[in-house]
């Protein structure tokens, strides 16, 4: 378990990779794997920049990803699985690499579609785009799998020192081109991409990505953000953007401000409704928060629960998965 | 039941735990000893169980999770106040929140 910790840190570390040591780990991961170290390694500042430095590259051979990761990977898996067995092997995993699987993950999906985007303005141009993004070695974002095979081998250490110190790399026989990490990285505590205030992902270079709780949204949309009305969402024509633009607005101000009025109360707080034009109703639970905060006030919060609900009992139960009448918790803090 | 925050602790019977978690070796414990039943990833606040016991994870990083307390145990958690659970079986479940075309975890 200490080693998830590290690896979660890994996964989302910033700030200026350690060049020396980063190097060290690509050397070491070529003679692991059995070939010749690379002649040449190419700094780029972000995967945006090194997808664009692939593409220059003269002279680099071929791509020895099968070789340098997905080998030593998969003959370690199966070590580990044959030492394990089935059950044991499936305990590791949960604990190790199943933790970090899904954030880091969604996030490397997230850097891929990016520079896709950012590169290939026209669809035909992706497919060139998409094929050097294939032959990138994760780095840091490696770090759902690193997890799960720290501390039982020396196999992959040179890969596991790349990520500890840089991000995604590309590696091909006589050269490499390697990625620094991220300057700036906003997640909600769920692990997702999250920040209303600027780019919650971004390089040195100016790669970067928006995003409200995981979901991609435009940067300009963000700046729009700080002067929203509560007439400017009603107007908002695009579900999911306006679903954000109410979440940052406060639903609580908007419901002041909009006039709606409670549909149902009970001892488990409050069940709102708001209707909007050309779209499924937003109803919402309003609880309140059993242990008090430091300065003795009680934390009130909004949870969007399915148009169908009726009480607010039954729209509590449905957070966590239960029928209103099976909802009866003895003690909540 | 019991609820601290976003995670919901239900008791349920021995006999309706599925045979093989019955055996299962279940979760490992963080550098703190502790069963971490939900992790908050910026803050590191966690619900979770310290003292003898199991968590036994059944599909996916968000539960729901089988926890098996022999002599009961207590839930921390940095901001909310301590839940002191009987012995027993428990499912643990995250709280969701719903989302047109999907739903989405909650934590706090």
């Amino acid at each position: 378990m200490q080693h998830v910790n590290s690896w979660r840190d890994v996964a989302a570390a910033t700030g200026a990779a350690d060049r020396a040591a980063a190097e060290e780990g690509v050397r070491s991961a070529y003679r692991l794997a059995g070939l010749a170290e690379p002649e040449r390694i190419v700094w780029a500042e972000s995967p945006r920049a090194a997808v664009e430095a692939v593409e220059k590259l003269t002279d680099a051979g071929r791509s020895v990803r099968e070789e340098v990761r997905t080998r030593p990977w998969a003959e370690e898996r199966r070590r580990m699985y044959d030492e394990l067995g089935p059950a044991g092997w499936s305990a590791l995993w949960s604990a190790t690499g199943a933790q970090l699987w899904e954030t880091t993950a969604a996030l490397a999906e997230r850097i891929r579609a990016g520079v896709v985007a950012d590169l290939a303005p026209r669809p035909t141009e992706e497919g060139a785009v998409r094929l050097v993004l294939l032959d990138a070695v994760l780095g840091q974002h490696d770090a759902a799998w690193l997890a799960a095979f720290d501390g039982r081998g020396d196999r992959l250490t040179g890969l596991a020192e790349v990520a500890r110190n840089a991000g995604w790399w590309w590696p091909y026989e006589r050269a490499v081109v390697i990625s620094e990490r991220p300057e700036v990285l906003h997640r909600d505590e769920a692990g997702r991409l999250d920040h209303g205030e600027g780019p919650a992902l971004a390089y040195r270079d100016g790669f970067a990505l928006y995003a409200w709780r995981g979901m991609p949204v435009p940067a300009a949309f963000l700046a729009e953000l700080a002067s929203l009305t509560p007439q400017r969402i009603r107007e908002e024509e695009n579900a999911e953007l306006r679903r954000v633009m109410l979440e940052y607005y406060g639903y609580d101000r908007y419901l002041t401000e909009s006039g709606a009025e409670p549909v149902h109360r009970d001892e488990t707080g409050i069940l709102w409704r708001i209707a909007l034009d050309g779209d499924e109703d937003v109803v919402m639970v309003e609880m309140v928060n059993s242990t008090p905060e430091p300065d003795g006030t009680h934390r009130t919060y909004w949870l969007r629960v399915p148009p169908g609900t009726r009480t607010a009992k039954d729209g509590v139960a449905w957070t966590f998965g239960l029928e209103g009448a099976a909802y009866a918790p003895v003690r909540q803090t | 039941m019991y609820r601290q925050g976003d995670v919901l602790i239900m008791a349920v019977e021995e006999s309706a735990v599925p045979a093989p978690f019955l055996k299962a070796s279940g979760e490992l414990r963080d550098g703190r000893g502790r069963l971490v039943l939900a992790l908050g990833e910026v803050t590191g606040h966690a619900h979770a169980v310290q003292g003898p016991g199991r968590l036994i994870r059944e599909a996916g990083p968000f539960g729901p999770m089988l926890l098996h307390l022999p002599e009961g145990g207590r839930v921390v958690h940095e901001e909310h106040a301590t839940i002191a659970l009987p012995q027993g079986w428990f499912r643990v479940v995250r709280q969701r929140e719903y989302a047109p075309g999907a739903i989405r975890i909650v934590a706090d």
